[in-house]
């Protein structure tokens, strides 16, 4: 089975380093970005499935990366970790696509947890889209020209 | 103190003018009524008294007159010679009584003041008057009338008397007249009850007895005083003056010459009297006026408290909402500041407490791999690992608190019908209430009605108050004897009024004043954020309510919430 591989995205430094020592030592495999735009930059060259987000970043902000994580990695899941404990900004986030929200001060357990329920997900999601490519080419070789046919129409 | 000062200078002001401004035309009008009335009343009393007096001179004169032309008559109708007879006297003068019986007896005297003949109770013939004054100016002027005088009859009495001039020799008839009778005619004057007419001589003595004292052959004390002593006799008919005699009383006066310029007729009445009409009608006006100024300043009162009251009042409502306007304006600065600052905290506590998870995470690591042998020292760190996590959950758990007083979320607004909605959320405190052994009262007016609020909203602020009245009922009565009432209910002024009551211990005055201001507590360090309250204020201010609070301390709290109605 695939092992998980996080990116933790904050624009405080130090938070950043003492959080992936921490995920380290629970056997975690965590990249770590200063910014939306780093995180961008990381996601183009790695294979990485749960992003841990802050909703608050100079430049480019939480909700901001989030939705162009989505636009180009739309498997990705991501979740929020937020300053502000209202539901408001947890839901623009949820609306714009992130799997969970995390509250500031968050607890490493806790965001062990959600990591792992989201990289569950994720996974039970690209099982299905197995399954379903696994179904097209059982398909008869007809049926696939009538349907590439048919959509070119 | 200063408004205090306000309020009495504007009290004084209107309570003035309401005073002032009406008493002017009523007092001028019962002057002006009065005086017109006084005049009128004056002339009018001072008319009768002139008539009055002019009636009686003529009277006293007609008396003096008829006697004159008596005697004038038998001395025509008789020669020296016969009047002389004794006989004869005796029969004129008995005709002269039936003509009038004020006649006491009649002498006939000759040119050289012999007494030749008398007829009366007297025995006068033979005496010689030739030097006396009546004889010397009756010899000059043809008629005499004396003063009234006691002669050596001492008994008052004067004398008429005419002479005729006949055949180169004069002859005198000399008749005195009763001054008992003459008395009687003259005081015989009725005005009032004080009214009294009386004659002086050209010297002020009394020609009659006066009825309210001054008897006949005094000096009138008051003589000098009369305007007709000092004028010159012919100069005024009848003379009306008001004086005080001498006891101090006050007369109206009416004085005239007799024809005879010898006796002036006096004619008075005390002025209180006279003027009697005039004093019932100033009793009247005074009256009027006490009664009228009583009802213009009792009425002045009684509007100047209210018209003050009112203003005072409104000024206090004016103070409260714009108290209330700061308050919520400085609230909702204060509620972004404090979300501004509590997110800028919770960054730093999220460091905080990874790297606490490092340093405890490493701690077990070393403890495990033993190169950390247990010792008090690793207990001590251990526990203060411990501590250094309960810290940072009780800041976020503040921080959580501030996020949630400052946040600005839009809330669900619906019809909230509270008959539903006040027994749900008691529900939810009604275990813990048990347990403290808190009697829950419900009183919920079956006219209550709907508002319009976001129904979550609502229940923080319920929940929260049912929860303060929880813990105040337990801080004064343990878990026995608590109470706690919710009374909803439609407000007079058509507002829906909650009111959460609790027997608990009360808040102090000073206290009630901060109530709502954020961080405000009076719960022990760590118990309480102090935000509750101000959180509650918050949300019923933006559904357009208010919340009031009163207690007392040691007897219980009622905080009492109005809301617009739906």
């Amino acid at each position: 089975m695939e092992k998980m591989k996080m990116m933790l995205v904050d624009d405080e430094e130090r938070y950043l380093s003492t959080t992936q020592k921490l995920l380290s030592k629970k056997g975690y495999d965590a990249l770590t970005a200063g910014s939306g735009t780093e995180a961008l930059e990381k996601l183009k060259t790695q294979n990485i499935h749960v992003v841990i987000l802050d909703v608050k970043m100079p430049g480019m902000d939480g909700i901001e990366t989030l939705r162009e994580i989505k636009k180009h990695f739309p498997l990705v899941e991501v979740i929020m970790l937020t300053g502000h404990a209202t539901v408001e900004s947890a839901v623009d986030g949820l609306k714009a696509g992130a799997t969970d929200y995390l509250m500031k001060p968050a607890d490493i357990d806790d965001i062990v947890n959600k990591a792992e329920e989201a990289f569950a997900k994720r996974q039970r999601l690209e099982e299905k889209i197995r399954m379903a490519q696994s179904r097209t080419y059982m398909k008869s070789p007809r049926e696939i020209l009538k349907e590439s046919g048919g959509s070119e129409a | 103190m200063e408004k205090n000062n306000h309020y009495a200078s504007m009290k004084k002001l209107i309570l003035a003018s309401m005073i002032l401004l009406p008493l002017i035309p009523f007092t001028l009008t019962l002057m002006i009524g009065y005086s017109h009335f006084t005049s009128s009343i004056e002339s009018t009393t001072v008319d009768s008294m002139k008539r009055i007096i002019g009636d009686h001179r003529h009277m006293i004169e007609s008396f003096l007159e008829e006697r004159k032309a008596n005697l004038e008559f038998v001395l025509h109708s008789y020669t020296f010679e016969e009047l002389s007879q004794p006989e004869n006297l005796h029969d004129i003068f008995i005709r002269l009584q039936k003509e009038s019986n004020a006649f006491v007896d009649i002498g006939v005297f000759n040119e050289e003041g012999v007494h030749v003949a008398y007829e009366g109770p007297y025995k006068l013939t033979g005496k010689i008057y030739k030097e006396t004054d009546w004889f010397i100016e009756v010899m000059k002027k043809d008629h005499y009338v004396s003063n009234i005088y006691l002669g050596f009859r001492q008994i008052p009495h004067f004398i008429i008397a005419v002479v005729r001039e006949a055949e180169g020799r004069k002859w005198v008839i000399r008749a005195t007249i009763d001054s008992y009778l003459f008395n009687t005619m003259v005081k015989k004057v009725l005005i009032g009850k004080t009214g009294e007419a009386y004659l002086l001589n050209t010297e002020g003595i009394f020609q009659t007895d006066r009825r309210s004292g001054g008897n006949f052959l005094d000096t009138d004390p008051d003589y000098k005083k009369y305007p007709a002593f000092s004028l010159s006799p012919e100069a005024a008919d009848i003379e009306t003056f008001i004086i005080s005699d001498i006891k101090g009383d006050k007369y109206l006066y009416a004085t005239t010459w007799l024809k005879n310029k010898k006796w002036l007729l006096v004619v008075r009445q005390e002025k209180a009297d006279a003027f009697h009409e005039l004093r019932i009608a100033s009793y009247l006006i005074i009256i009027i006026c006490l009664i009228g100024g009583g009802v213009i300043v009792a009425t002045a009162f009684y509007l100047t408290e209210k018209i003050v009251s009112r203003i005072s009042q409104t000024d206090t409502e004016k103070g409260q909402l714009q108290e209330q306007l700061i308050r919520a304006h400085r609230l909702a600065e204060l509620g972004e500041m404090a979300a501004g600052f509590a997110h800028e905290i919770n960054n730093p506590l999220q460091i905080i407490k990874s790297e606490q998870s490092l340093i405890e995470m490493n701690l077990t690591e070393m403890k495990e791999k033993a190169v950390l042998p247990p010792s008090e020292s690793t207990e001590e760190i251990a526990d203060s690992m411990k501590q250094i996590k309960l810290q940072i959950d009780r800041c976020s758990a503040i921080t959580q608190a501030i996020l949630k007083f400052g946040r600005q979320s839009k809330p669900v607004i619906q019809d909230v019908d509270l008959r539903n909605f006040i027994p749900e959320v008691l529900n939810m405190v009604a275990k813990k209430a048990s347990v403290h052994g808190i009697d829950v009262e419900q009183k919920i007016a079956q006219n209550t009605p709907q508002i319009h609020g976001d129904p979550g909203q609502l229940q923080q602020v319920l929940l929260n108050l049912y929860n303060n009245a929880i813990d105040a009922v337990v801080e004064r009565h343990g878990s026995q004897g608590g109470k706690l009432m919710i009374k909803t209910g439609r407000t007079d002024n058509g507002k829906v009024g909650i009111a959460v009551t609790d027997n608990g211990a009360g808040i102090s005055a000073e206290n009630q004043k901060k109530i709502f201001s954020p961080f405000f507590t009076t719960k022990p360090v760590g118990k309480g954020t102090g935000l509750g309250l101000s959180v509650c204020y918050g949300i019923i201010d933006s559904m357009g309510g208010t919340m009031t609070v009163s207690s007392e301390k040691g007897v219980g709290t009622t905080f009492t919430i109005y809301l617009p109605i739906a």
